[in-house]
């Protein structure tokens, strides 16, 4: 029973609180926006809830195998399944709705992303899985289905993938107020950097690579929530400090006073 | 080059560069639309009674008239040929294809801000 395991627990359980956290922030704020960014707000608050959801288990499931106890791994990895299958719903659905800003197309195309997830279970499920095998660091199962990994890398990995970064290619080649730049392309950089990561801790048999893979997606999380509550020094840093200011009101017969008396203070200096 | 002139798109543009301080050129409706007329009929004399039909919901004839004096004549960018009858110069047709690029511009900026609204 390896101190890997419970390290690895341990950052899971720091990616299940923080996504929850997140999420949870994110609907606080929901009297804020506006009607129109509403919807991506709860698809947003949808994502990171599934995110939580996939951890939690997983945490579970790592403090289970550093027990032995590989009964209620295999089941737990069966529970994870479930919520990870659905992470690319929310996430196909505020790409879409953010772009072309019709809820019902956005809706319908995400429901083909519920059918991809439901048909990865079915083949999940209906193949089962080989493992646990027991490393210092993991506890590690092979999907046994080439249809499920297949529909897994096409339906939820590469589409959705390639539609995060259209996104974040058209705002980047965009002018615009480096603030706004950083408060639309900082949450796309963190969601695609949770996403990607999440899917190669699902598929690789690799125990390093999936610790990894999980402290990654525990910086994107971070980076989440940087992207929505920079500090100060940060906001600082990059020049998106939004400078606080009353505005100057005087009378105009007071402002030409002043003029005139620049005026007279400059011909002095010439003088 | 007959392409149809939207008066309505042609007024929300010019009310966009108007918000930002653009109040001559692309930012002024009269200019919009006789530049649109002109260069609709590129190669051909326009009338000003055409010029009139989509104006005449912005400005009166004296004031269309003394733009297409003070502005258009003056500045080589259309050249009178007969008694109510205007052809555009090359140099207007310049002036109409960077009107084009500014509706592209309005239009660029207006998907963006409305991207930008809908992210949370």
């Amino acid at each position: 029973m390896s101190a890997g395991l419970l390290l690895n627990a341990t950052i899971c359980f720091a990616i299940t609180i923080s996504s929850f956290a997140f999420a949870w922030v994110l609907a606080r704020s929901y009297p804020e926006h506006n009607d129109k960014s509403k919807p991506a707000l709860w698809s947003l608050i949808a994502l990171w809830s599934l995110v939580g959801l996939t951890y939690l288990p997983t945490t579970i499931r790592m403090i289970a195998a550093y027990m032995g106890d590989q009964r209620l791994d295999l089941m737990l990895y069966y529970v994870t399944a479930i919520p990870f299958s659905f992470v690319t719903v929310p996430l196909v659905f505020f790409i879409l709705y953010v772009i072309i800003g019709d809820q019902k197309i956005s809706g319908y195309i995400s429901f083909l992303f519920v059918l991809f997830g439901a048909t990865y279970l079915a083949f999940f499920y209906s193949s089962g899985v080989l493992g646990p095998v027991i490393t210092p660091l993991s506890s590690l199962f092979t999907i046994n289905s080439d249809i499920a990994i297949n529909i897994y890398l096409i339906g939820l990995f590469v589409i959705p993938t390639a539609m995060i970064i259209g996104l974040l290619t058209l705002i980047l080649l965009q002018r615009m107020p480096k603030r706004l730049r950083y408060r639309t392309a900082l949450p796309l950089v963190a969601i695609s950097f949770v996403f990607d990561f999440m899917l190669t801790d699902m598929i690789t048999l690799d125990d390093a690579m999936q610790l990894a893979a999980r402290i990654f997606v525990l910086i994107g999380t971070v980076q989440a929530f940087l992207a929505y509550f920079p500090p100060m020094t940060l906001q600082e840093k990059l020049g998106i400090k939004r400078y606080e200011y009353n505005l100057y009101e005087k009378e105009e017969d007071e402002e030409d006073t002043d003029l005139d008396n620049e005026d007279e203070e400059e011909a002095d200096i010439i003088v | 080059m007959s392409e149809e002139i939207d008066v309505r798109l042609e007024q929300e543009v010019a009310e966009f560069y108007q918000s930002l301080g653009i109040h001559q050129g692309p930012g002024d409706i009269q200019y919009r639309l006789i530049l649109k007329v002109l260069s609709k009929n590129e190669g051909k004399i326009t009338e000003f009674s055409e010029i009139r039909e989509y104006t005449d919901k912005f400005a009166d004839k004296g004031s269309i008239g003394s733009k297409m004096k003070t502005v258009f004549q003056l500045e080589g960018l259309a050249e009178k040929v007969k008694r109510g009858g205007y052809i555009i110069t090359d140099k207007g047709i310049t002036a109409s294809n960077f009107l084009k690029d500014t509706t592209n511009f309005y239009k660029k900026n207006k998907r963006i801000g409305e991207i930008i609204e809908r992210m949370p």
